[in-house]
């Protein structure tokens, strides 16, 4: 009886220890490839691809979820402040969240969706089609030819992503504030530029660059260990978005947590109000 | 019962070959030396391990215990850069073909190319496509993408593709399945011309009895990861073991049409002698 109990748990753990072990191995190889790829002029034209697939295309998603945060924080947080006579200040709740936090968490999710998905449909395709053990056959790593290209222009191209998602943002909530709410513009961009500095937006830009990296290195691994199948195919690109999305908003919290310390060693905390 | 095998008895050499998945045996203790310039098929029902042991002679699986050599080299332990160098004296035609379907026919079939060589000369890349497609009776087909060619166009294509760097040894999976009679047989011919006019090594993984006979020089028959028989046609043919005469001749067993009578979900290894009394 207990045996019977200890044995399913014994195996997952087994089996989930395997997966990470397989998984860090497949990090660890792209990371190389993706290096090896950024000096190697001949890789340029596949990157180059990578980028527009996942990139520009992107772009209109990305600011169209960046312009509803604004707005909707707009909308949100000004019977609060109106309450108190802050209303002006309404800029720099809406502009610091949208750059520290909501901006580019939501189009990391967003490209998680849109990319993510993509990427593990197409590895996964390719998988149960044999056309990744075909390129290995022609003595071509894989890794290399399929995964670093994702994998850059995921890396490079997310933080730009995240600027348009911000600069949506802003003006989202600067049209419902401003247009819509009637509160007096230049003080709304006043209070804005006194609060939200350089550092906020900067650390979000970065953030980019870890969730990019994150969403192509597992949307990749969840293509490339795929099970055959339409249903294979299709559980595949779930746990891509699942782990992707996870990973995000883990990878956003010890990013916080880092930040702030760093932050507050260098810069006495201010109050925003 | 394994004979032993030398690593130069022959271009590709395998031994004492075992392959394990999970805990399920697939291949059990290989032993073959295959000959160079000559075409060997592996014949053996669905799921005996035949496209197993297929891709560990080109190393794309890794075996469990034994060793795998390409010209006396031995491969299954060397690493992936190591095993490009390698790799490109190999063709391998995949079942289903697996072309890029993101890229056209002609880009297909440079691709092994682009990935190997610094290419100055176009032109001359336009006519080796040409006439490797003409080889295979798909020249013209350049700017097609594969999606709009028939199951045994693809074939063909794939076959074009892993000759585009004149490789030693070229791997058949499957190439006659799901075709035609018709084209199955332009396969057969595909297969047979390359040999006779690029001398290339072939290893065709196959359960059309009529493809082996056509194509094979020798034939190696597995059963549940074993080599059960192994020589020339008339060999196969006629040998004595009653579950190669079974395969080659397509029949099924007594126990089986039994157990399809009694409508149950057993299969011969589950009953017992009693059961068909």
């Amino acid at each position: 009886m207990v045996y019977s109990m200890i044995e399913p748990v014994g195996e997952k753990t087994i089996e989930r220890i395997g997966n990470l072990g397989r998984f860090s191995r497949f990090f660890a190889r792209a990371a190389q490839a993706s290096l090896v790829s950024c000096c190697s002029p001949r890789s340029y034209p596949g990157i180059w691809t990578q980028m527009h697939l996942i990139g520009v295309r992107s772009v209109p998603v990305v600011m169209i979820t960046g312009a509803f945060v604004g707005m909707v924080l707009a909308i949100q947080a000004y019977d609060q402040l109106a309450g108190m006579g802050l209303e002006e200040r309404l800029g720099v709740l809406i502009n610091i969240a949208v750059v520290k936090e909501l901006g580019p968490v939501l189009a990391a999710v967003m490209l998680a969706g849109r990319v993510g998905g993509a990427l593990t449909a197409e590895l996964g395709t390719m998988n149960v089609t044999e056309q990744i053990s075909a390129v290995q056959s022609m003595g071509t790593d894989p890794i290399k030819h399929l995964v670093a290209p994702r994998v850059l222009a995921c890396l490079v191209l997310t933080p730009f992503l995240i600027i348009y998602a911000d600069l949506l943002g802003i003006l989202g909530g600067y049209f419902v504030s401003v247009i819509q709410l009637k509160i007096n513009s230049r003080a709304y961009w006043d209070f804005s530029a006194q609060s939200v500095e350089l550092w906020d937006l900067n650390m979000g830009i970065v953030k980019g660059f870890f969730f990019g990296g994150a969403i192509a290195v597992i949307s990749c691994y969840k293509g490339f260990t795929c099970r055959e199948g339409a249903q294979g195919v299709g559980q595949a690109c779930t746990e891509a978005f699942v782990g992707s999305f996870i990973s995000i908003l883990a990878l956003n919290f010890i990013f916080a947590v880092v930040m702030k310390a760093i932050y507050s060693t260098f810069w006495p905390i201010q109050s925003l109000l | 019962m394994a004979k032993y095998v030398d690593k130069d008895d022959g271009i590709i050499v395998v031994r004492n070959l075992v392959k394990m998945f999970d805990r399920r045996v697939v291949l059990e203790g290989i032993s073959l030396a295959l000959e160079k310039g000559k075409t060997t098929a592996i014949i053996g029902p669905s799921g005996c391990g035949k496209t197993v042991l297929m891709k560990h002679m080109i190393a794309l699986e890794r075996p469990t215990s034994g060793e795998v050599y390409f010209k006396g080299r031995r491969i299954d332990e060397l690493n992936e850069r190591q095993l490009a160098a390698i790799r490109t004296q190999y063709g391998f035609c995949f079942q289903k073909g697996a072309l890029f379907d993101s890229l056209t026919v002609y880009e297909n079939i440079i691709f092994p190319i682009v990935q190997h060589r610094k290419i100055t000369d176009w032109k001359a890349i336009d006519d080796l496509v040409k006439n490797k497609l003409a080889m295979v009776g798909m020249d013209g087909y350049q700017e097609h993408l594969p999606a709009s060619l028939s199951g045994g166009q693809q074939k063909r294509v794939a076959l074009a593709r892993a000759i585009a760097l004149n490789p030693e040894v070229i791997l058949y999976d499957e190439p006659t399945t799901g075709l035609d009679p018709i084209r199955s047989d332009i396969i057969n011919e595909l297969i047979l011309k390359l040999q006779r006019q690029l001398q290339i090594t072939s290893i065709v993984v196959t359960h059309d009895m009529r493809s082996a006979y056509k194509i094979g020089d020798r034939i190696i028959m597995l059963h549940d990861g074993k080599v059960i028989a192994d020589g020339d046609a008339d060999h196969i043919r006629n040998h004595p073991h009653s579950i190669v005469q079974q395969f080659v001749h397509g029949e099924v067993n007594e126990a089986d049409l039994a157990a399809l009578r009694l409508g149950g979900t057993k299969f011969e290894t589950q009953y017992l002698p009693e059961d068909f009394e």
